[in-house]
């Protein structure tokens, strides 16, 4: 949500809807090749930057999957072109939130969080040439230059911090430092109008629908309104056709994104076979970690979305063990519900059987309730939980 | 105003606060019983324990060796149905998963995680094992997990956890993989062993 919040700091400034609809898509200039940095200042800003990708490489949060890794390399190399990808190292963290950096020696950090939410190679390379235009144009050496007085404030932080007795003291100057994360910066509007530009720009010429950028903002957008609505918040008023009514900064971006588009790039392919068949093997745990940051209705709408092309046992589980951990007595009701369409699907689902028979017991129905799990234990009698399941089960007790 | 500029000045109004030195952690000396949580939990410490001071929510309490990052040993002393383990920083905004009246033993490490991931905001952590046990002299779960932190320290835990009279009794010991875990899990396990209600 961090580069959503960016974003949206970059929208609130975004020039009127008819204006941006006007402007072209920049066409990406001739790519310069092996990028050295130049001067002190740059140096210096890369030797950072090389230190930061090493602690990177050795995180226990990256996802090392060469499969998923190659993959959305491919993607980018598709959007950008390959001349280009060659100066990116794209690493796979496991962090459940919409973002995506690029820093300035060739660090591409894709969060997991993004990969849930993209529905389709267009989007996906939307995102990723988002970032390759901030990277290509060199926006963060700018901020650096401008930013110096701000790493004089963390000294002085850190030298603060030193006399402090407390722990959040150290927790907020830990907020304030360099992290694997990499730098998240927060573009001003002419560099987010830039990227902007320059990512349909490159979808502009590449095989992949120009028009997936809009649609993954509107995607984005409505999430964000699924979990205001479910947390009682002040929800922003969406009305139906989104992008004339949506929340108005918002949706000038998403019409600045759509003029921006070439319209014969409409019918191409975007992928969307192809992306999920290679998110596939990580789908079950991008969806736990989703459900588990309990923002329901976040969860609630990505699980929907992604069902749009039809609903799978995994995806079907992910909506029952989202409803079971919220637990009112309704939900326990669908959770159940939810459980046994999984099964339906793929009888052999170890963990649907499991959900099944605890949200029966929760809403009294211990008969079935331990008839499903005693099918958990037989599918999977090695479980780590398996013989606290066992004493849940007359007569199933723990071997 | 930048984030950085933001920050500092938050740090700055901190540290104006007087802050008495060691700010009220506490000693908990060895062999002395004492009651945990604000609730009936009573702990015999096996040897000397410092108490963190302030509560990271109505009903905990957190004691450390070395430092909370380095060994956070936290009481749970019966929370409600309906309340959450720790507090929330926003009810609406931020919300961390319940306990209920419904909950079941087996849920308890789900519980648990979830309220670590929903409050640190992390994507790794994994229950290791979950085993019956007996706790207060209840039925109870022991559990054990793994989870890396945004400072991308590696910690294990490991929790035990009963459900007595409709309310939630758990403690629950965190302290990183390399060194400070195997150190003091011995003296967990023994303190947690006196444990009575």
């Amino acid at each position: 949500m961090r580069q959503a919040a960016r974003l949206l700091a970059g929208a609130l400034l975004a020039p009127s809807a008819a204006l941006a609809a006007a402007q072209k898509a920049a066409v990406p200039p001739p790519y310069a090749g092996v990028y050295q940095p130049q001067g002190v200042d740059e140096i210096g800003w890369w030797r950072e930057d090389d230190e930061s990708e090493r602690v990177l490489a050795a995180s226990s949060l990256v996802i090392r999957d060469e499969a998923l890794t190659g993959y959305i390399r491919g993607v980018l190399c598709a959007t950008v072109g390959a001349d280009r990808c060659h100066s990116v190292r794209v690493y796979v963290l496991r962090e459940p939130t919409f973002n995506a950096t690029m820093s300035p020696n060739g660090t591409m950090r894709v969060f997991s969080g993004l990969l849930l939410r993209v529905r389709n190679e267009a989007e996906l390379g939307a995102v990723l040439g988002h970032e390759f235009g901030h990277f290509e144009r060199r926006h963060s050496l700018n901020l650096f230059r401008t930013r110096r007085t701000g790493t004089d404030v963390l000294a002085w932080t850190g030298l603060l911090v030193s006399m402090a007795p407390s722990y959040r003291a150290a927790r907020a100057y830990r907020d304030l430092q360099w992290s694997i994360y990499g730098h998240l910066f927060r573009y001003g509007r002419d560099q987010e109008r830039e990227a902007d530009s320059l990512g349909v720009g490159y979808l502009n010429q590449s095989s992949l629908p120009p028009q997936a950028a809009a649609a993954m903002w509107q995607n984005l957008m409505d999430e964000a309104a699924a979990s205001a609505r479910a947390r009682g918040l002040r929800k922003p008023n969406f009305k139906a056709i989104a992008f004339t009514a949506s929340h108005p900064p918002l949706a000038e971006r998403a019409d600045t994104l759509a003029g921006l588009a070439r319209i014969d790039g409409e019918g191409r392919d975007n992928g969307s076979a192809r992306y999920h068949a290679a998110l596939a093997p990580w789908l079950p745990l991008l969806l736990d970690d989703q459900i588990k940051l309990n923002d329901f209705g976040a969860s609630d709408y990505l699980i929907q979305n992604l069902a749009r092309d039809g609903w799978s046992a995994d995806l079907w589980l992910a909506r029952g063990e989202l409803y079971r951990a919220r637990g009112n007595p309704r939900d326990v009701e669908h959770a159940a519900a939810f459980y046994a369409n999984a099964i339906a699907l793929n009888d052999a689902l170890a963990p649907a059987h499991r959900g099944l028979g605890l949200a029966l017991l929760k809403s009294g129905k211990p008969g079935d309730g331990h008839a499903a799990l005693r099918r958990y234990l037989q599918l999977s009698p090695d479980a780590p939980d398996a013989k606290l399941i066992g004493m849940l089960v007359p007569g199933g007790n723990a071997p | 105003m930048t984030r950085i500029w933001a920050a500092l000045l938050a740090l700055v109004a901190m540290l104006a606060l007087p802050v008495a030195p060691a700010s009220g952690h506490k000693l908990r000396a060895k062999g002395e019983a004492v009651t945990v949580a604000d609730s009936g939990l009573t702990v015999t410490p096996g040897r000397d324990w410092n108490r963190v001071s302030g509560k990271p929510g109505k009903n905990a309490e957190t004691w450390t060796l070395d430092g909370g990052q380095l060994n956070d040993l936290t009481f749970f002393g019966g929370i409600e149905p309906g309340k959450p383990l720790v507090k929330e920083r926003h009810k609406k905004k931020d919300p961390l998963p319940k306990f209920g009246k419904a909950t079941l033993l087996v849920e308890l490490p789900e519980l648990l995680e979830g309220t670590y991931r929903a409050y640190k905001k992390i994507g790794a952590f994994q229950t290791l094992s979950t085993a019956p046990t007996k706790f207060l002299g209840q039925d109870g779960v022991a559990f054990t997990y793994e989870y890396t932190d945004e400072d991308q320290i590696t910690r294990k835990g490991e929790a035990v956890a009963a459900i007595v009279g409709g309310k939630l009794y758990m403690v629950s010991f965190d302290a990183p993989r390399l060194h400070y875990f195997d150190r003091a899990i011995g003296d967990v396990r023994a303190l947690v062993a006196t444990a009575r209600l």
